[in-house]
């Protein structure tokens, strides 16, 4: 699919005065000074607490720290994604490891959000970058078998290079082209189309097959919270999104881990679902040992407390 | 339980030349019996089974008996780094046959702890990415915080490459998280399971949770798309210094490695030589070790599968047979003993 740089920035602009960010809150949210305080001490940062910073953690955290007004502290998160780019428009998992560069997504919704909360577009060239890279990369597709449910000629994005499409990469880089203006570009199509067609039929979603050798396999919270959140900006209807946002909302009540309950309430979120228990699920896995100083964990847990708190 | 009726033999121990490579590391590190590591043309590697097991019995006496039986030289343990690798590929509580016990894991760290190593577990979950809820969902989390033992997640720690030992698969270089590369010893606890694409996971298969899931994916898709057994025996060769402990007590058969039904043996296995031990694992399940495709990649520069290679300690495998349920998939079912006979 051939996209002028051009006509990117073009709709890319359109979205930027017409729509509301999909990528970062706009609202002025109920912001809780402590917590995003305690976020903004470490970031950039990484997955757990003392570990260096990482590319996932320290886009999660631009956003929160957006999402709760901090915008100096977002803006060092951004600079710092800025300088881990690659020279082709990738940004990696970290600094020094440039692949794989899933990454790149959230980088484009960190440094869009910035743009549509600051109005500071000085990432611009970056987002570029990053979009054309995101553009010409692809999951690798194979030839449909029977062994296999899904439909395995469908290009989405991948973890690794030169691999299969998945659905939380998938997921993400749907979300980080909406929130960009491509939205109705093909590829956004076609990965909004893997996305539905992962979804297993009693709802939900693991990490991207649904039927292996006959069987059905097992859904996931975190996959499917992702799928949902990025499906929320698409105009697409399927059974099996009602019956996956169902199972979030089942399954939250069960206990899982931090990235899990705040993956679900943001995907629940997006869709005006989220639950009763959603500050009191937080506020607990807030205060867990393994939350404590991962910049990955307390990001995503303030996103999910800010989405509460705008419902 | 403990089995000191089993009376362990204390046969001399040795190693086969071409098992140097596999062993080599453990010896260097002094962490198995120095005359098992000078080598051998002639005899067997040594792999113990230890029937009539219970997630409530005395585990650790089991592991303990095991462990010497073949040849682990706990002196050399004092103030070593050991990692416990258990299986955590997909934990469900609805399927909690599919990981290892917890209770195998903890016995384990108790036997280390006890020769004065320190012991980490670390695992990188293979199909999801938040490993807190894998933790929580097979039961390890809880029994860790219980036991005071410190948990590594494989999947997001920083990564070194080793280059690639085994040269089976195209690639160049195999990068490992650095609990993994910094552990003195590091000990795949599998679970006993049917596998539907390769037939049996076991010691070998169980280090594909070795490698980091920030560098190969979830799931490892870099790795299938160079080739399940190749890549199997690639990780195998270049990873220095482990060891096995089968949670063969309660397995799964059928659809394995995650849907599989649960299916009680009761075992342990305990063994240095990892092809072995897997190649023993395949025989009680019924299931031929020369037609599973790794284990034929590996052996026996890594470690040996003929029967006649390998010597039992505790119990034989043999008592222990009891053939598995596979898919009726023709790529599973010729890795089946003709006629569910014994496969010597």
């Amino acid at each position: 699919m051939a996209t002028t740089e051009a006509t990117v920035q073009e709709r890319r602009h359109a979205a930027a005065r017409g729509q509301e960010s999909p990528g970062g809150p706009q609202r002025s949210t109920a912001t809780e000074p402590g917590l995003a305080a305690r976020l903004a001490a470490i970031t950039p940062g990484g997955y757990r607490a003392g570990a260096p910073p990482a590319s996932e953690p320290t886009a999660w955290a631009v956003l929160a720290l957006l999402g709760a007004g901090d915008w100096m502290a977002a803006r060092r998160g951004c600079d710092w994604l800025a300088e881990t780019q690659a020279g082709d428009g990738a940004v990696g998992v970290r600094r020094r490891q440039p692949a794989p560069a899933w990454p790149t997504a959230l980088a484009l919704l960190a440094w869009e959000a910035y743009h549509r909360a600051t109005g500071e577009n000085r990432y611009h060239p970056r987002i570029e970058h990053a979009l054309a890279w995101t553009l010409k990369t692809r999951g690798r597709t194979v030839e449909r078998k029977p062994q296999i449910g899904h439909d395995t000629t469908l290009v989405g994005w991948s973890w690794a290079n030169n691999t299969h499409s998945w659905l939380e990469p998938t997921s993400l880089f749907v979300k980080a082209l909406t929130a960009n203006g491509l939205g109705a570009h093909a590829r956004t199509a076609e990965a909004t189309r893997l996305l539905i067609d992962r979804l297993l039929p009693g709802g939900g979603a693991n990490y991207g097959n649904t039927r292996v050798l006959q069987q059905y396999l097992l859904p996931h919270v975190q996959p499917t919270g992702l799928v949902m959140w990025a499906l929320a900006d698409q105009e697409v209807e399927d059974p099996r999104i009602e019956a996956s946002l169902a199972y979030l909302a089942r399954e939250i009540e069960q206990p899982l881990g931090s990235a899990s309950i705040a993956y679900a309430l943001i995907g629940l979120a997006a869709h005006g679902r989220l639950p009763k228990s959603a500050a009191t699920l937080t506020a607990a896995a807030l205060a867990r040992r393994a939350t404590v100083g991962s910049t990955y964990k307390l990001a995503l847990l303030n996103l999910a407390r800010q989405q509460a708190q705008n419902a | 339980m403990s089995s000191p009726d089993r009376n362990p033999r204390k046969s001399e121990p040795w190693i086969d030349r071409r098992t140097t490579i596999a062993t080599g590391g453990l010896a260097a590190a002094g962490l198995i019996a120095a005359p098992y590591a000078r080598g051998s043309l002639t005899r067997p590697s040594p792999v113990f089974l230890a029937g009539g097991q219970r997630y409530e019995g005395d585990i650790a006496g089991t592991l303990r008996d095991g462990l010497l039986a073949t040849d682990l030289n706990p002196e050399t343990l004092r103030g070593k780094r050991v990692l416990l690798k258990p299986n955590l590929v997909e934990p469900s509580r609805r399927v909690p046959h599919m990981t290892t016990h917890p209770a195998v894991i903890v016995a384990a760290a108790e036997v280390f702890r006890g020769w004065g190593a320190s012991v980490v577990v670390g695992e990188a979950p293979g199909h999801v990415r938040d490993t807190e809820t894998a933790l929580i969902e097979s039961g390890v989390g809880e029994a860790l915080d219980d036991g005071g033992l410190d948990f590594a997640d494989l999947n997001y720690e920083q990564v070194d490459s080793l280059r690639n030992r085994g040269r089976h698969s195209p690639l160049k270089e195999i990068f490992f998280p650095r609990s993994v590369l910094q552990a003195d010893l590091v000990v795949s606890m599998p679970k006993m399971k049917t596998h539907h694409w390769v037939g049996v996971t076991c010691g070998m298969k169980n280090l594909y949770g070795a490698l980091p899931g920030i560098k190969y994916g979830w799931p490892k898709n870099v790795l299938h798309h160079n080739g399940i057994p190749q890549t199997v025996a690639d990780i195998n060769a270049t990873l220095p210094r482990v060891i096995t402990i089968v949670d063969g007590i309660e397995c799964m058969e059928g659809d394995g490695p995650i849907l599989g039904t649960m299916k009680p043996m009761g075992l342990l296995a305990v063994g240095a030589d990892v092809p072995a031990v897997d190649a023993t694992i395949a025989r009680i399940m019924g299931l031929d070790p020369k037609r599973i495709a790794y284990l034929r990649l590996a052996a026996p520069r890594l470690g040996q599968i003929e029967d006649r290679h390998i010597e039992q300690r505790g119990d034989g495998w043999r008592a222990l047979h009891s053939p598995f349920h596979i898919l009726d998939e023709p790529h599973l079912q010729q890795l089946r003993a003709a006629d569910g006979q014994l496969v010597t």
